[in-house]
C-alpha cells in the first residue's frame, strides 16, 4: 500500500481514468468466514445429519429392475417392428425411404413385385423380398419410422434386447413381423402411427400427463 | 438469329426453335411434359402455357390475350415470353392439379421416384394439396403392353410421347390411346405387344412412372444410381449412354443426347444387353499356364486359385514381358498380335506401340469383327419395310463392335495396312498376342485355326474361350463399362468412355494392364493418352485435345459424312 | 531342554490359556468383521444415498460379504512383472499383522485391575505401558503401506505411500499430545486402569473433561486409519488406487482387513480412553462381578464401539477428501496447538491441586483458534480501500 510520493498529483489522475476507478465497477468480495466456518465443526455435523436424513428417510429410489419393469415413456425407442396391414400382410410397399434415412447404415431391403396371382396380393405392387436390421448397428435414433409413408416400421417399447451372438441380432423379415405379433398381442405397443396422423411425439401432449416422471428424476436431495 | 427477349432476358434464338428452346437458350426452364425435341408437337398436357407477345415496329408491346403453349409456338423477331407472370404461375398450378387428380400419388413404390417430372414440377411450380374429393379412379396395370415394359396406367398423364414415338421413330406403332376424356389410357391392340426393338426407350421417354423398365423394375431407388457417361458397344453406331451403378453392379443403361452420334435414343440390344459384364464365367484372374525358364519355382506351384488374396499381376506381368521379349527375339515376324475393336484407342495404341517397339518386323492385326444380319433402318414402314436413306431416324448396325474405326486407324499407322487376323489361315506365326473383350463368344473355327498351338499364346480377355483354354498366359481383362478410353463409331465420331465399375476380383482394365505390361511409368490415364496419340497419328489428330466433351469429336477423314442419327 | 519347556508351560498354563483363548477370540472374531464391517459400510453408503445396497445374497443380502469373501480369495493370484516380489509379498501381511497386534494391549471386554486367574476380555492383561505400546505398535502400520507402495514399482503406488508417510508422521503427534493428559490425571499407561478410572458418574467419563483431547484423538486417529476425509494414500480420483494399485485378490483383502482392523481399534480406543469403556452409571465394575454382569459390560462397550464405528462410517459419505496442504495444515496448524494448550491446561489444573472438569473450559480453545483462522483468512481477502477508489495500483483490475 505504499506509494511512492513523487508525482503522486499526476498517478492520481491516471489512476482516476482507470475503468476500476469508476463508479460503475462493482466489487466482487469473497465471502466472509464466520468463526462456525472456520471452526468445521459445524459444517461436518450438518453433512453427518444430512447422510443420516437420507439414510433413515427410506425412500430409496432405487428399481428392483429385473422384478419390477421400468415404466416406458410412450415415444420411447426401443427394438423396431415391421407392422401388418389388415390383412396380416407386411405392411411395407419396399419405398426404401428407411433405408435412405437411416444415418447408421443398418437397414438393408430388396424390393420384389408382389406375386399378383396370388389374390391375397392382388391389390399391392410391390413388397419386400428381405428387410433386414442390424440392430446391433442401429442408434435407434427413429428416423426410419418418420420417413415410413405408409407406417409400417415402428419402434416399440422393447429396451432390453439382448443376444449371445451378433448373427441373432441381425433382425430379418419374419424376426421383425414377429415382434409386431408380440407387441400388439400384449398390448404394449398399440399401432401408435395411423396414415393421416401425426407421430408419437405429437401425440404425447395429452398423454404426458397421465405418463409416469422418466426413471431417476424421481425426487431430489 | 433472332432476338427474342424472356423474362426480360434478350437472347439470340435460332428462327426454328420454339419458346420452349429460346427459353432454355435464356436459362429460363418452361415446364413440359408432351413436347419433345425429336417427336411432333401435339401440345396436348398444357404445361408449357405462357404469355407470348411480340414487339411492333414501332417499339410497343403486345402481348397476346391468352397464354399459348410454349411447344407450339414459334417465334420471330422481337417475341416476348413471359413465364413468370401470375397468370403462368397460375395456369401451371391448375395444370398440375388436374394431371394429378387421378394420379395415385404412390411415389413410395414408384421407380420413377427422384427422376419423376411430376414430382419435380409439382415441388416447383404445383400446389401442395387437391381439392378432390371425389375417389381417385383406379385402373389395372397393363404388363402385358410390351415384353421390355410394364404401364402402370393410373400414373399416366397422357402426354402421349410413348405413342408418337412407335409412331414416328420406331414406325412400328404398337402403342395407341384407347377411349376419351377420363376415360383416355394407353394400350396396345390384343396379341401385339410393344416389342419392337426401340421400345425400352419409351421408358425413357415417359416423363412420370407409367411407363417402366421391367428389366429395372423395383430393384434400385434411382437416387442411389451413380452415373458416368459411356458409349455403348453393342454396335458400330456408339450410342452415347449413361451407365448407372450402385456398389459396382450396372442396374441400366440409358442414351445420352448426342446429336453427333444417335440423337435421343437407344436400341434394346444395346440397353439391356451390358449383363455379361456381371457374368459368373468371366475370367477373375491372371494366369500362367506352363511355367518358364524365368520363373522360379514357387511360382511355377501356385495354383490360380491360390491368387485370390495375393496380388498375382507383379509376377504375372514381369514374366509375359519376359517370354514376349524371348518369343519376339526367336522369330520376330512369327509374332502376331490380334487387336480387338473391343478396344479402346489407346489400349490398341498401348498394345501396339510396346509390340513394335520391341521389333518392328511383328506383325498386327485386325480380330473378327462381328457382323449380324444387316444394318436395320428405323422408323418401320407400315409392312415393316425399312425407311428411305433421307427418312432414317435410327440404325441398328450390322456391326456389332464399338471401335473398328479406331483399331484400323491405329493398325494403318503402324502395320501400314489393315490385316484380318482370321485371313493368316494356317499361319506358321510362333507367338500370338490375343485380345478379345467381346461381349460373347468370338473365337470361330479360322481364328482357332490360324492360331493353333504356337510356342507362346497370350490372351488378354474377359470369357473364357477355346484359346484362353489353350493360353500360356491368360490377362483377366476389363469389360466396357470398367474401362476409360475412347471408341471411334462407323461414322468417325471419337467419343470418351468412361470407368463406372471396377472389374470383379483381381481382373483388370486392359489399359490398366497394357500399361504396365509396357513397362509406361505412371497410371493409365485416357486424357493424356490421346493427347500423345494425336500428336503421333495423323489420322487420329482430332483426339489431341484430350477432352472429348460430351458428344465427343469427329475425325477429320470424316468430317464430310453426315450426322450419324441421319443415316 | 525340551523336557524344561514342556514343563514349564505345564507350570505356566493357568496363565497361559486365557491369553490363548484371548488370541483365538481375536482370530476369530476380526476377519469376520472385516468382512461384515464392509458389508456395513455398502448398506451405510447406500442408504446415505437413496439407494438399497446389496441385497440379492441371502436374506437382506446378509451373505453378500461371503460372497465376495469367495470370489476375492478364489481369484487368480496377479503379480505384475515390475515388483520386489518379496517385499510385495511381505507389504500386506505386514500391514495386517501389525493391525492385528494393536490388539494384544486391547481390552475387548469389561477388564478388572486386580487381575485374576481364567479367561478375560484380554489377551495380555495389566501390561504398564499398554497405550504406549498400542501407539508405537499401530504407527508401525504405517510400513506395510510404505513397503507396499514401494514394492509395487509403479508410480500411482510410490506417490500413495509417500503420502501416507507425511500423513502418519504428521497426525502421530496430535495423536499422542491427546492422550497426554488423560494419562497425566490417571497416572498410568495401562488401559484398564485409565478405563477404571472413569467409574462412577457419567461425568467421570473423560470426555466431559477432556473435549478437545477427544476431538484431535479422534481427527488423529481417523488420519491413522486412512479413511475419508483422510485417504489422501489410495486416492482413487488421483492415484487410481494408492499404495495398493497393483495389489489384487488375497493380498488385496489383507490391506483390506488391516484397514478394517485398524477402524476397529480405533473405536475400541475412543471407546476405552474418552467414553468410560465398559462403564455405564449404575452398572457395577467388573471387579468380582458376575458373568452376567460381564456380558452387560461387554455389551455396553460394544455398543459404544459401535456408534463411533458408524460415526466413522458415516463421516466418510458425508465429507470430500482434503486436500494434501489442507491435510497438513490440520495437522500442525490445527490439532498439534490444540493437543499442546490443552496439555498446558491439564498441567495447570494438576499442579495448582484444581479438580479436573475445570479442563472442559478447554473447549474454548478450538473456539478462539477459529476466531483467529477466520479473522485472518477475511483480512487476507478484503479488497483494500484504495484499490476501490483507483487509488492504489496494487490489487486493481488493470484493463491496459
Amino acid at each position: 500500500m505504499s506509494e511512492p510520493q513523487t508525482n503522486e498529483a499526476q498517478k492520481n489522475e491516471a489512476l482516476k481514468n482507470k475503468p476500476s476507478a469508476k463508479k460503475s465497477v462493482k466489487w466482487g468480495e469473497a465471502p466472509k468466514l464466520t468463526i462456525l466456518d472456520a471452526l468445521y465443526l459445524p459444517a461436518i455435523v450438518s453433512g453427518l445429519a444430512t447422510a443420516v436424513r437420507h439414510a433413515v428417510s427410506g425412500k430409496a429410489t432405487t428399481r428392483q429392475y429385473p422384478e419390477v419393469e421400468p415404466e416406458i415413456p410412450p415415444n420411447y425407442r426401443g427394438v423396431h417392428r415391421l407392422n401388418r396391414d389388415e390383412a396380416g400382410r407386411v405392411k411395407c410397399v419396399a419405398c426404401y425411404m428407411c433405408q435412405t434415412a437411416c444415418p447408421a447404415n443398418c437397414i438393408e431391403i430388396i424390393a420384389a413385385p408382389a406375386p399378383k396371382d396370388d389374390p391375397h396380393w392382388k391389390d399391392r405392387d410391390k413388397f419386400p423380398a428381405t428387410f433386414t436390421i442390424d440392430e446391433l448397428r442401429c442408434i435407434y435414433c427413429g428416423m426410419c419410422e418418420e420417413a415410413c409413408p405408409v407406417d409400417a416400421i415402428e419402434l416399440t417399447s422393447i429396451y432390453d434386447l439382448t443376444g449371445m451372438t451378433r448373427e441373432e441380432m441381425i433382425f430379418d423379415k419374419e424376426k421383425l413381423l414377429s415382434v409386431f405379433d408380440e407387441t400388439v398381442k400384449t398390448g404394449r405397443d398399440p399401432v401408435r402411427t395411423n396414415r393421416g396422423k401425426l407421430g408419437p411425439a405429437a401425440e404425447l401432449s395429452s398423454t404426458a400427463k397421465d405418463a409416469p416422471p422418466p426413471p431417476g428424476r424421481g425426487k431430489s436431495g | 438469329m433472332v432476338k427474342v427477349k424472356v423474362n426480360d432476358i434478350e437472347v439470340d434464338a435460332d428462327p426454328k426453335d420454339n419458346c420452349i428452346l429460346a427459353a432454355r437458350k435464356a436459362g429460363v426452364e418452361i415446364p413440359h411434359y408432351c413436347w419433345h425435341e425429336s417427336l411432333s408437337v401435339v401440345a396436348s398436357c398444357r404445361m408449357c402455357l405462357v404469355e407470348v407477345g411480340e414487339t411492333k415496329p414501332d417499339g410497343t408491346v403486345a402481348m397476346g390475350p391468352k397464354l399459348v403453349p410454349g411447344c407450339q409456338t414459334p417465334i420471330k423477331e422481337g417475341t416476348i415470353i413471359r413465364t413468370d407472370s401470375s397468370k403462368v404461375k397460375t395456369s401451371q398450378q391448375m395444370t398440375l392439379e388436374l394431371l394429378l387428380l387421378n394420379h395415385p400419388l404412390d411415389c413410395s413404390i414408384c421407380d420413377q421416384a427422384g427422376e419423376c417430372y411430376l414430382q419435380d414440377y409439382t415441388y416447383k411450380y404445383g400446389k401442395a394439396h387437391s381439392r378432390l374429393d371425389e375417389p381417385k379412379i383406379q385402373r389395372e396395370d397393363k404388363y402385358h403392353i410390351g415384353e421390355q415394359i410394364a404401364l402402370f396406367t393410373d400414373r399416366c398423364v397422357m402426354c402421349t410421347r410413348c405413342v408418337r414415338f412407335t409412331r414416328e421413330i420406331s414406325g412400328t406403332a404398337e402403342l395407341q390411346v384407347v377411349a376419351r376424356g377420363s376415360h383416355e389410357e394407353i394400350d396396345v391392340f390384343p396379341d401385339t405387344p410393344c416389342n419392337n426393338k426401340l421400345a425400352g426407350n419409351v421408358v425413357d421417354l415417359c416423363p412420370v412412372g407409367a411407363l417402366c423398365s421391367k428389366d429395372f423394375l423395383y430393384k434400385k431407388r434411382v437416387w442411389w444410381l451413380k452415373h458416368a457417361d459411356s458409349v455403348c458397344t453393342g454396335c458400330s453406331t456408339g450410342c452415347s449412354v449413361q451407365v448407372d451403378q450402385n456398389d459396382n453392379k450396372v442396374y441400366r443403361l440409358r442414351p445420352r443426347e448426342n446429336p453427333q452420334a444417335q440423337g435421343h435414343f437407344m436400341c434394346d440390344e444395346g440397353r439391356f444387353g451390358f449383363k455379361y459384364i456381371h457374368d459368373e464365367r468371366r475370367i477373375k484372374y491372371p494366369r500362367l499356364k506352363a511355367p518358364s525358364a524365368t520363373t522360379n519355382a514357387t511360382v511355377r506351384s501356385t495354383e490360380p486359385s491360390d491368387l485370390t488374396f495375393a496380388d498375382p499381376w507383379p509376377m504375372v506381368l514381369a514374366d509375359t514381358r519376359k517370354r514376349i521379349q524371348t518369343a519376339i527375339q526367336n522369330d520376330p515376324s512369327g509374332f502376331v498380335v490380334v487387336l480387338s475393336a473391343f478396344m479402346t484407342v489407346e489400349e490398341a495404341y498401348l498394345l501396339a506401340s510396346y509390340i513394335k517397339g520391341i521389333d518392328s518386323r511383328t506383325k498386327l492385326t485386325l480380330g473378327p469383327i462381328p457382323i449380324v444380319g444387316s444394318d436395320d433402318l428405323y422408323p418401320k414402314g407400315p409392312k415393316g419395310q425399312s425407311p428411305a436413306a433421307d427418312k432414317v431416324k435410327f440404325t441398328i448396325r450390322a456391326e456389332k463392335c464399338p471401335n473398328r474405326t479406331g483399331i484400323e486407324a491405329i493398325l494403318r499407322h503402324f502395320e501400314g495396312s489393315v490385316i484380318q487376323a482370321e485371313s493368316l489361315g494356317k499361319s506358321s506365326a510362333s507367338a500370338w498376342f490375343v485380345v478379345g473383350g467381346y461381349s460373347s463368344g468370338w473365337v470361330n473355327e479360322k481364328i482357332d485355326q490360324a492360331v493353333g498351338t504356337p510356342s507362346l499364346l497370350i490372351v488378354q480377355d474377359i470369357f473364357p474361350s477355346p484359346l484362353s483354354e489353350r493360353a500360356d498366359v491368360v490377362l483377366a481383362a476389363g469389360s466396357f463399362a470398367e474401362r476409360d478410353g475412347t471408341y471411334v463409331n462407323h461414322a468417325g465420331l471419337a467419343q470418351a468412355t468412361h470407368a463406372s465399375i471396377r472389374p470383379p476380383e483381381q481382373a483388370r482394365a486392359d489399359g490398366r494392364i497394357l500399361m504396365d505390361l509396357a513397362g509406361r511409368a505412371g497410371l493409365f490415364n485416357a486424357m493424356a493418352l490421346r493427347k500423345e496419340i494425336g500428336t503421333k497419328i495423323p489420322e487420329l489428330s482430332a483426339i489431341a485435345t484430350g477432352d472429348l466433351g460430351e458428344h465427343g469429336v469427329r475425325l477429320a477423314k470424316f468430317a464430310n459424312r453426315p450426322a450419324a442419327a441421319k443415316s | 531342554m525340551i523336557n524344561n519347556l514342556i514343563n514349564s508351560l505345564f507350570e505356566y498354563w493357568p496363565v497361559l490359556w486365557p491369553a490363548l483363548a484371548a488370541i483365538g477370540v481375536i482370530l476369530a472374531v476380526v476377519p469376520f468383521l472385516g468382512l461384515y464391517m464392509t458389508f456395513v459400510e455398502r448398506k451405510i453408503a447406500a442408504y446415505v444415498q437413496d439407494r438399497v445396497g446389496p441385497n440379492r445374497v441371502g436374506p437382506f443380502g446378509l451373505f453378500q460379504a461371503i460372497a465376495d469373501g469367495i470370489k476375492i480369495f478364489l481369484k487368480e493370484q496377479l503379480i505384475p512383472d515390475h515388483v520386489f516380489t518379496a517385499l510385495y509379498f511381505l507389504a500386506p501381511a505386514f500391514s495386517l499383522i501389525t493391525a492385528m497386534f494393536a490388539l494384544v494391549v486391547m481390552p475387548f471386554g469389561p477388564v478388572a485391575t486386580d487381575y485374576k486367574d481364567g479367561f478375560r476380555f484380554i489377551v495380555a492383561p495389566g501390561i504398564d505401558i499398554g497405550i504406549l505400546m498400542m501407539l508405537a505398535i499401530s504407527s508401525l502400520s504405517a510400513y506395510g503401506i510404505i513397503v507396499g507402495g514401494w514394492a509395487s514399482n509403479s508410480k500411482y503406488s510410490i506417490y500413495g505411500a509417500i503420502r501416507s508417510c507425511a500423513q502418519f508422521i504428521s497426525y502421530e503427534i496430535p495423536l499422542g499430545l491427546s492422550i497426554l493428559g488423560v494419562i497425566a490425571i490417571t497416572g498410568s499407561l495401562n488401559i484398564e486402569k485409565i478405563v477404571e478410572a472413569q467409574s462412577g458418574s457419567l461425568f467421570d467419563w473423560n470426555v466431559f473433561w477432556q473435549p478437545v483431547a477427544m476431538l484431535v484423538f479422534f481427527t488423529a486417529a481417523l488420519a491413522e486409519t486412512n479413511r475419508l476425509p483422510f485417504d489422501l494414500p489410495e486416492c482413487e480420483q488421483e492415484l487410481v488406487g494408492g499404495f495398493h494399485t497393483e495389489y489384487s485378490g488375497i493380498k488385496f483383502v489383507l490391506y483390506f482387513l488391516a484397514e478394517y482392523t485398524h477402524i476397529v481399534t480405533v473405536s475400541f480406543l475412543t471407546a476405552l480412553l474418552f467414553l468410560g469403556g465398559w462403564h455405564f452409571p449404575g452398572l457395577p465394575g467388573p471387579s468380582g462381578a458376575s458373568t452376567p454382569i460381564l456380558l452387560l459390560g461387554l455389551g455396553v462397550l460394544l455398543a459404544k464401539v459401535s456408534l463411533v464405528v458408524l460415526v466413522i462410517i458415516l463421516l466418510r459419505w458425508s465429507l470430500p477428501r482434503f486436500r494434501f496442504d489442507q491435510l497438513m495444515g490440520l495437522a500442525w496448524k490445527g490439532l498439534i496447538p490444540l493437543g499442546l494448550v490443552n496439555l498446558v491446561g491439564v498441567a495447570i489444573v494438576l499442579s495448582l491441586g484444581l479438580p479436573k472438569h475445570l479442563l472442559i473450559a478447554t473447549v474454548i480453545l478450538p473456539v478462539l483458534g477459529a476466531y483467529y483462522s477466520a479473522a485472518k483468512f477475511n483480512a487476507s481477502t478484503a479488497i483494500p480501500n484504495a484499490t476501490r477508489q483507483g487509488l492504489s495500483p496494487q490489487g486493481a483490475v488493470s484493463y491496459e
